[in-house]
């Protein structure tokens, strides 16, 4: 019983149970429930078919008790009260000479069959008013086609086309306030250049904006100032470290593999620096796909660029693994990999399929293994588990042979070492928990020691060849739907292909290849109405708090329906036209009013549009777990700017964890967030209390929410006193005079100069401070009473919502 | 000395940095909004208990050997009887214990004492036959996926009754199986996610002020009139005045929160009845005081997790079941002495104790003669006291050897449904959307075990 995942009949069950009120005998319970669990999905799998809304068959349906009762051509279907009287057993036992059911079709097995004859016996209970079920997924995906707005293809809208940034800025701007006009509001003012250097510093950088660079700003009368600013800041190589970041989100990036021993896995930062190195570079959206899907089977300029490509399959490496054996359960793995694919690219949510055909979107089961027989026939590296240490099917940089002749050597030397650490490790098994032996099993322990102590030198001598955590080419077939999701029952073999309300389109018989590289053309075509509504969605989501379709990662039918559909479709249409430049659609975006207005209330609109759906004014926003930490150390003058390489990991081939001794390290950082070591089982209590992610799940949108652990973390953790020393250290070091003190805090933290009514607080709140530090009993060496004062000073100003929040 | 919370809102008011609105809602009745993930919820029937205390033995713990008795597997010890290997018979011998005569073995005879306030189950059965699947099968309801922990799900349907201590709280020395995940939040909020607690001078991290007492309270006052500058013009936001409560939580946690922790005030006999030497925070003794003391304060869900800092050392006796002795002393006393410390005090009728562990051992071994059991899933026991439990009453059955259940089986997702169901809550209703679907802690499984109810 490997699989976790809702079956159908019981998913129906579980509805029904929801839907019914009142209370039901309990015989009526377990008849409905017998129905559930043993009728409706025999009628549906095996008769509905032929005898259902569609097609009546014999003139005979069988979706509801009447229909049932009233029968075919050859009368009732059913005699409640008298199962093996009745003509439905009779056909599906074969006893009738002329008519056997289902035809040209496996019979039913004979425990289903006395089921049926059981429910007829007991009455034929059909729950009240529920119909038999739904129509075949062939049906229902037409249906969806023609009526879900996000299967529809993206409106053309000629403006898209135009070459005049600003005037696509301004059609965005009259789709906004044509709500606006319909719904009486009154858009905010444009926010203050001081709120708005702020504004778009932290948008696309996840930093704040020096106090030179808000001076600069604020003096600059160009009309061109704003576009500069942007561009300056787009060119900045914390702009991917921001933007990457939100890409990690969403496809659960994590240093560790998630299996119970949390494997490390060494190489895992090369994707996160490729998605940074990738946002930076703007690498066109449709090539970062393929890139990530396929990027091993792509054509490349040179050895450099194929090296990258590899890495970006990385996107499928960092799967999520789980328990002792993750090896062995592949198909648990996939599940992981597939639904985030959907999430992820499309908005759709892939992982119900596995075990039965999607409640409410039109992805069947079929589509699933479609998708399955692709990355089946992928090969997925392994870091290592409990019942699996040794690391395998990483991809080499070096072609095989040249590898062989690199490593053989070294290998040769090393090989002796482990099988004489085997033999004692055996030896020292047997006499495990032996009193009397426990002389013997020190020794054999201290002679392991000394063993792996050369072991491990002849591992760092290994020569340091490119490695990745990248997928690669299997062996190429397709598979089989597994029943339930249980790979131990398979079923029909799907060919590999797509999903069919996205086209369908499958791999030509006998194809030599996974199919990834198909598949991400399928993802990356202009033509497939989810990609680039999707990727546009997000984009404006981490512009303004909220995507236009508020589900991002949702698109389907129980995702949210967008606000503003017809700007949407603009959007990506312009994202399409383009050239699928995400900076392009920062740059338009930006250059919306929308965009730059102030983010106060007027109480009016408050009460017309009270989430600001219509976009009214620009949304506040609290800084993330990331851009907190990040400020923090650039304020304290203590962030480390270049970007980092590999984790301090022990050395890959000295990896050795069970889940008894799990791998849970930690590695301190002064580098920005981004990274900081993300490991799946241990999560980083920081980024964890103030809503970062974990690496388990995607991310698509992060919540901001205020806890009383957040409180005290402000006022007590060791970081944050540390950082407002520092801080404090600073300003008395940098200023002059308490005036020039605050004036200088309150332009780092807040981004804005001090009132004369705020200095003259912040003196006398200076001089409390040091009071109350004189009159305290002294626990520390190194006080100092004007440092201790203004580190508090800096600790009440970091606390506060003016730094923590954006306008 | 630290100022009270009471104190402090009245300084602040009197420095004229609280809102005026804001003070009644301080001092009085703390009025959050709608938006609060920790308002109390109403429960969907009424509830038996109020609070559970979940208590997690790591790694494993034999049913055979301590609350399953197979004295066939003592008859036919060392005998290959059938398929799955030799026969092991139990290492301690069974009593009856208290009116009802539950037979549990000598390794818990203070257990045993509380018989009559036990129900016990004897036909758990799990999916999953490690302890990462297990562990967080146990917690989660899924031994594949992420998903909430019971805790979470427990913290979301029924919200705090006190604000000033987080409403789901574990004590764990070192880290479980599966690590954090097994308190985790994972897609509810993550107010409600487990506070993890150790048994160190500070359990809830930043609780204690670095700063001097009037320096912070110097701070605070500064921080009030930030945040009440920042708050002109910006009024109708309520994150913000949400954000500006929240401190004011966290100095109430502050001050009360030490006070959890200081046992300072618990009578020699109490330390006594606990097996707990004063000053020592080294054993499970000091685990299960410090539970009842949160479940004095009102914390809704409190988890002990039986974890060695080296999570190695646990009931997972694949090599030696001796060590049984050992770690069944550490949990024995203390744990009957939480029930009747409880019972006292007039707390058991409405605080659920629970106690369990990832899966049973299996009663058969490979070879003659050895001396530990390996992973058994398909049987194992767990009991629950007060909270409405029917005390000395025993659920399901093994077949003879322990083998396999018989009778009464009872999975995790039953487990939790009878929780949530003493709770007050439907485990079939207590819902929550993620990505496009209701989820439920018991997925689409869970029956209430109705037979040890009172």
């Amino acid at each position: 019983m490997d699989h976790a995942c809702l079956t159908l009949p019981r998913c129906l069950l579980c509805l029904l149970l929801l839907l019914s009120c009142g209370i039901c005998a309990a015989d009526a319970r377990k008849d409905e429930a017998h129905f559930e669990r043993h009728v409706r999905p025999v009628l549906l799998e095996h008769c509905s078919a032929c005898h259902g809304q569609e097609i009546q068959e014999g003139d005979l349906r069988v979706d509801s008790r009447e229909a049932l009762l009233q029968g075919g051509s050859r009368g009732p279907a059913i005699q409640p009260g008298d199962g093996n009287g009745s003509l439905l057993v009779a056909v599906v036992r074969h006893t009738l000479t002329d008519l056997a059911m289902p035809p040209e079709a496996e019979p039913l097995t004979p425990k289903a069959i006395k089921h049926l004859a059981r429910w007829i016996d007991r009455g034929a209970v059909w729950p009240a008013k529920m119909p038999l079920g739904e129509s075949p997924p062939s049906a229902k995906i037409a249906h969806f086609i023609k009526n879900h707005w996000a299967f529809a293809p993206v409106a053309e809208n000629n403006l898209s086309r135009r070459k005049d940034r600003s005037k696509a800025s301004d059609e965005i701007d009259r789709m906004i306030e044509a709500k606006h006009a319909s719904a009486n509001l009154t858009p905010s003012r444009p926010a203050s250049p001081e709120q708005l250097i702020r504004r778009v510093t932290f948008d696309l950088t996840g930093l704040p904006p020096t106090p030179a660079e808000i001076d600069a700003f604020v003096a600059d009368v160009s009309p061109d100032s704003y576009t500069q600013l942007i561009e300056r800041l787009l060119d900045h190589r914390a702009y991917g470290e921001r933007w990457g970041r939100h890409w990690l989100d969403l496809v659960r990036y994590a240093d560790t593999a998630g299996d119970a021993s949390d494997y490390p896995v060494p190489e895992a930062f090369q994707y996160r620096n490729y998605v940074i190195d990738s946002f930076n570079r703007d690498l066109p959206y449709d090539q970062f796909i393929r890139e990530q899907l396929a990027g091993d089977l792509l054509n490349s300029a040179d050895d450099d660029e194929r090296w990258r490509k590899v890495i970006a399959t990385g996107y499928l490496a960092i799967a999520r693994r789980i328990g002792v054996s993750p090896h062995a359960k592949k198909h648990v793995m996939l599940e992981d990999v597939i639904d985030n694919m959907g999430k992820t690219f499309l908005g759709l949510s892939l992982g119900c399929a596995r075990c039965h055909d999607h409640k409410f979107d039109p992805v069947p089961t079929s589509d699933y293994y479609a998708l399955y027989g692709i990355f089946d026939s992928s090969t997925f590296p392994h870091a290592g588990a409990e019942h699996k240490q040794r690391r395998e099917n990483f991809v080499y940089r070096l072609p095989a042979e040249e590898l062989e002749k690199v490593l053989q050597p070294h290998r040769d030397k090393l090989a002796p070492v482990l099988a004489e650490i085997n033999e004692l490790r055996d030896r020292r098994k047997v006499i495990r928990e032996r009193p009397e032996k426990k002389e013997e099993f020190d020794q054999l322990n201290r002679e392991i020691q000394k063993l792996w102590g050369k072991y491990t030198k002849i591992a760092h001598d290994f020569p340091d060849v490119d490695m990745a955590y990248a997928v690669s080419e299997g062996s190429p077939h397709d598979a089989k739907v597994q029943r339930q999701g249980d790979p131990g029952i398979k079923r029909e073999k799907v060919p590999r292909g797509f999903l069919q309300v996205l086209g369908g389109q499958t791999l030509p018989e006998g194809h030599a290849q996974s199919g990834r590289l198909e598949l991400a053309s399928w993802v990356s075509d202009p033509q497939n109405p989810l990609t680039a509504r999707v990727m546009v969605n997000r984009i404006w989501h981490y512009h303004f708090g909220r995507g236009l379709v508020r589900t991002t990662s949702d698109f389907g039918l129980r995702g949210e329906l967008p606000t503003h559909p017809e700007l949407l479709d603009f959007l990506a249409g312009y994202f399409v036209e383009h050239g699928w430049s995400v900076k392009e659609m920062h740059r338009l975006i930006m250059g919306t009013a929308a965009y730059q207005r102030s983010s106060e209330s007027i109480a009016a609109n408050e009460l017309s549009d009270p989430g600001n759906l219509l976009l009214h004014r620009s949304s506040r926003r609290r800084l993330s777990a990331e851009e907190f930490r990040d400020t923090v150390l650039a304020i304290s003058g203590q962030l480390d700017r270049e970007p980092a390489g590999p984790h301090p990991f022990p050395h890959k081939r000295t990896l050795h964890y069970r889940q008894h001794e799990p791998f849970q390290e930690t590695y301190a950082t002064n580098k920005r967030s981004i990274y900081l070591l993300q490991s799946r089982l241990r999560k980083i209590p920081f980024i964890d209390l103030f809503d970062g992610p974990d690496g388990n799940l995607p991310f698509a949108e992060r919540r901001s929410t205020s806890t009383p652990l957040q409180a005290l973390y402000l006022m007590n953790a060791p970081f944050i006193h540390e950082q407002s020393r520092a801080v404090a250290e600073r300003i008395i070091r940098e200023t002059e005079g308490d005036e020039a003190g605050i004036d200088w805090a309150y332009r780092m933290l807040f981004g804005r100069h001090a009132g004369a009514d705020e200095v003259r607080v912040g003196q006398e709140f200076l001089a409390r401070a040091i009071e109350a530090g004189a009159s305290a009993e002294k626990t520390e060496d190194d006080f100092d009473p004007k440092r201790d004062a203004w580190a508090a000073c800096v600790r009440s100003m970091f606390a506060s919502n003016g730094f923590l929040y954006v306008d | 000395m630290q100022p009270t919370r009471r104190q402090m809102i009245r300084s602040l008011a009197a420095g004229g940095l609280l809102l005026p609105g804001m003070l009644s809602e301080l001092l009085g009745h703390q009025a959050y909004g709608a938006s609060d993930p920790l308002s109390s919820e109403k429960t969907h029937h009424t509830p038996r208990a109020k609070r559970v205390i979940f208590i997690y033995m790591t790694g494993g713990v034999s049913h055979v050997d301590s609350f399953d008795p197979k004295p066939e597997l003592r008859r036919y010890h060392n005998e290959k009887i059938a398929d799955p290997g030799f026969c092991k018979g139990a290492d301690w011998d069974f009593h009856r214990y208290g009116d009802c005569g539950m037979e549990i073995s000598t390794l818990f005879p203070e257990m045993g004492s509380i018989a009559d306030r036990i129900g016990l189950i004897r036909s758990m059965w799990t999916d999953n036959g490690d302890h990462f699947g297990a562990s967080i099968a146990i917690h989660t309801g899924s031994s594949n996926f992420n998903r909430p922990s019971m805790g979470s799900w427990v913290s979301y349907g029924l919200g705090s009754e006190n604000r000033n201590l987080p409403s789901f709280m574990v004590i764990s020395p070192g880290l479980p199986y599966g690590g954090g995940q097994v308190w985790g939040s994972d897609f509810l909020p993550v107010a409600h996610q487990g506070t993890r607690l150790r048994p160190v001078a500070q359990p809830i991290p930043n609780m204690h002020p670095l700063a001097p007492g009037s320096l912070q309270q110097t701070e605070l006052d500064m921080l009030g009139y930030l945040n009440r500058q920042h708050l002109m013009g910006r009024e109708t936001d309520p994150n913000l005045s949400a954000r500006i409560k929240s401190f004011e939580t966290a100095f109430g946690m502050q001050s009360e929160a030490p006070e959890v922790f200081d046992l300072s005030g618990e009578t020699e006999e109490t330390h006594a009845l606990y097996g707990l030497e004063p000053g020592s925070r080294d054993s499970f003794a000091w685990q299960c005081l410090v539970a009842r003391r949160l479940a004095e304060r009102g914390v809704r869900f409190i988890e002990l997790i039986d974890t060695d800092s080296n999570s190695g050392n646990n009931w997972d006796t694949h090599g030696k079941m001796a060590r049984y002795n050992e770690l069944a002393k550490n949990v024995d006393r203390p744990v009957a002495a939480l029930v009747k410390d409880l019972d006292r005090r007039g707390m058991l009728d409405d605080t659920l104790v629970v106690w369990t562990t990832e899966f049973g051992r299996n009663p058969f071994a490979p070879n003659k003669g050895a001396t530990g059991r390996g992973h058994h899933r398909h049987a194992f026991s767990t009991w629950m006291a007060g909270g409405g439990i029917r005390g000395g009453v025993t659920h399901g059955k093994t077949d003879q050897w322990g083998q396999h259940v018989v009778e009464g089986k009872v999975t995790v997702h039953d487990l939790h449904a009878t929780i949530l169901h003493q709770l007050g809550i439907d485990h079939k209703r207590l819902t929550y959307r993620h990505a496009g679907r209701d989820y439920r802690l018991t997925d689409v499984h869970g029956r209430v075990v109705h037979n040890l109810l009172g």
